[in-house]
């Protein structure tokens, strides 16, 4: 066994106990035959799995398997996209992402999102960035907003740090605490489901290190689906992993999915344990 | 096939070194050059800008410096007092007025439909873009003549503060509409992505999102709408009645300061040519101070966003 397959199975060990505990939990997010195409072109086909619930799912895959692509579709930001067409069947527990029946700010609401750089608005104090999602919706009164605000803070752990200077700009904190501030302002409007492109891949360790840790804490109180490039990470935090591979036509389609320790340990498929071994990608 | 000689990388070696000293003699040459001729092309820009300047103040100081200037209604002079000019309190204050009314009406429309622009793929926002950008270029006569048309004639306003304000707008307009646009294109997709991704719509988005994040490139925009209004004889020249008296009220006859300027450049009395130095130096002077004012204020602004 090679020094690279040790350090992978080490990693992946630690998870077995907790990986194996949602196989009981609800489904958060259901995906059925989920395709993406932009101007006709297909980004990502047929995708297929349960999100559950109050865990943290998985995406990974070389760079160009559609794993930013399905996330985005999961609370529609696809719609600002000319000529870009989702198909298939994305389900928020009951409701059909698609099926028109709920508005897209409530589903946003309800999907939250943290992204690639944090990008908190660059106008507004500390405060003003965490409630900006509930005055987007309407919530004015301000012991609700106070508490949502220290609430949220204290859930994405940086309360403590920023408590003093809530009246700040969000430019002042460092690259983790901005990224910790943009969950909290995704939290701030407890969605039920929140999804993470690659939150950590502007950040030094340290602060990876202690997103990673908040992943961990926030799990309880939302489903968390993250796309990582970081296949240590993935095996650190999640509990299921889906992994996405490019087709021949260049479209992403789903290889495999499980649970995290079956993906990293015993994968049914060459071609995943291959990309966890580090052969290619 | 040839085999590649490999073995006389050498030669392409000691070559390279001995043309080294060489190249680099000749890139230095070259690099000096081109800084002296850049220097050239700043004294050409500068020193016509320069010779400007000093006439303006050589001519103009005298009137800008007294106190009549600002207080005073313009007087005509006479053979017995051929330096009884007066000041153009009235045509300050005209200007003003101006200004504040095309403002009032320009900064939420330009800005609007800048915003609409960079926001929208609608076949109406590329003829929008297309318009835009054909009245930024458009002589500021026509702007007096549509306003002229419209205001004096049509509506029946006669000759009036209302309808220079009316021209001068109708010319910022424009030019506010592309600033902004820039200005909204500039904001990261990413930041309106959080903003929808928060279940905020489009609308909102756009207001309480990018709006703000692009407001230093909007006041930049509308400093420059507005000093290129400011000096604008045309439009003013053909609608606005070029009144003696003090008024602020948008239907009477008013004047402005570079009517004013048109007025007394070809009078025969020296004093009132005096004084049209003396506007077109306090035009200058109003227009810089404006302008660094808002690069003070942009920069304190972005530093507080680092």
């Amino acid at each position: 066994m090679s020094n690279q397959e040790s350090t992978v199975n080490d990693i992946s060990m630690a998870q077995v106990a907790e990986s194996a505990s949602f196989a009981n939990a609800p489904v958060a997010m259901s995906l059925r035959n989920v395709s993406v195409a932009f101007n006709g072109r297909t980004a990502v086909r047929d995708v297929n799995f349960d999100v559950p619930q109050n865990a943290v799912t998985a995406l990974i895959g070389p760079s160009g398997s559609g794993k930013t692509t399905l996330l985005r579709a999961l609370n529609r930001l696809h719609d600002l996209t000319k000529g870009a067409v989702v198909t298939g069947d994305v389900k928020l527990g009951d409701i059909d992402v698609y099926g028109g029946t709920i508005p897209t700010t409530v589903l946003r609401s309800r999907i939250g999102m943290v992204f690639q750089r944090p990008n908190p608005f660059p106008t507004m104090s500390l405060y003003d960035n965490v409630v900006s999602g509930l005055r987007f919706n309407g919530v004015k009164k301000k012991s609700i907003l106070d508490d949502a605000c220290e609430q949220a803070l204290t859930a994405a752990a940086i309360w403590d740090e920023v408590k003093d200077r809530l009246k700040a700009h969000g430019s002042t904190l460092s690259g983790g605490q901005q990224q910790r501030l943009c969950i909290a302002r995704a939290l701030a409007v407890e969605p039920e489901v929140l999804l993470m492109d690659e939150p950590t891949s502007a950040l030094d360790p340290i602060s990876t290190a202690s997103i990673e840790e908040l992943i961990g804490q926030i799990k309880n109180h939302v489903t968390i689906v993250i796309v990582t490039h970081n296949m240590q990470q993935a095996a650190r935090v999640s509990d299921q992993t889906a992994f996405l591979l490019m087709a021949d036509d260049r479209a992403g389609v789903q290889i495999e999915v499980g649970p995290t320790s079956k993906i990293f340990n015993d994968p049914d498929d060459s071609r995943t344990l291959d990309y966890i071994r580090g052969r290619f990608g | 096939m040839t085999t590649l000689p490999l073995d006389n990388s050498h030669h392409i070696r000691e070559h390279l070194r001995e043309r080294a000293s060489a190249t680099v003699k000749r890139r230095q040459f070259v690099s000096r050059l081109m800084i002296a001729l850049c220097w050239v092309a700043i004294a050409l820009a500068a020193l016509p800008l320069g010779d400007v300047i000093i006439n303006l103040f050589i001519h103009g100081w005298a009137s800008v410096s007294s106190w009549a200037f600002y207080s005073q209604l313009p007087a005509q002079p006479t053979l017995f007092s051929p330096d009884a000019v007066g000041g153009v309190s009235n045509a300050i204050v005209g200007s003003g007025v101006i200004l504040g009314y095309a403002l009032l009406g320009a900064l939420p429309i330009g800005i609007g439909i800048g915003v609409y622009n960079a926001e929208s793929d609608s076949r109406f926002a590329i003829v929008l873009r297309l318009v835009v950008a054909t009245m930024v270029g458009a002589p500021s006569i026509l702007m007096g003549l549509f306003a002229f048309g419209l205001v004096v004639v049509q509506f029946g306003f006669g000759f009036c503060i209302l309808a220079g304000a009316f021209a001068i707008g109708t010319m910022m307009l424009p030019v506010l509409a592309a600033s902004t646009e820039i200005a909204v294109r500039n904001v990261p997709a990413t930041l309106r992505e959080a903003g929808l991704a928060l279940g905020a719509k489009k609308s909102t988005t756009s207001l309480r999102i990018v709006l703000p994040a692009a407001i230093t490139g909007i006041v930049s925009g509308a400093i420059l709408a507005i000093s290129r209004a400011i000096g604008e004889t045309a439009p003013v020249l053909l609608v606005i009645g070029g009144s003696q008296a003090f008024t602020w009220k948008a239907g009477d006859f008013g004047q402005a300061l570079p009517l004013m300027i048109y007025q007394d450049a070809s009078s025969s009395y020296p004093a009132q040519r005096a004084q049209a130095w003396g506007i077109a130096l306090f035009i200058v002077i109003v227009v810089f101070v404006l302008s660094l004012t808002a690069r003070i204020w942009a920069n304190s602004k972005q530093k507080e966003r680092r």
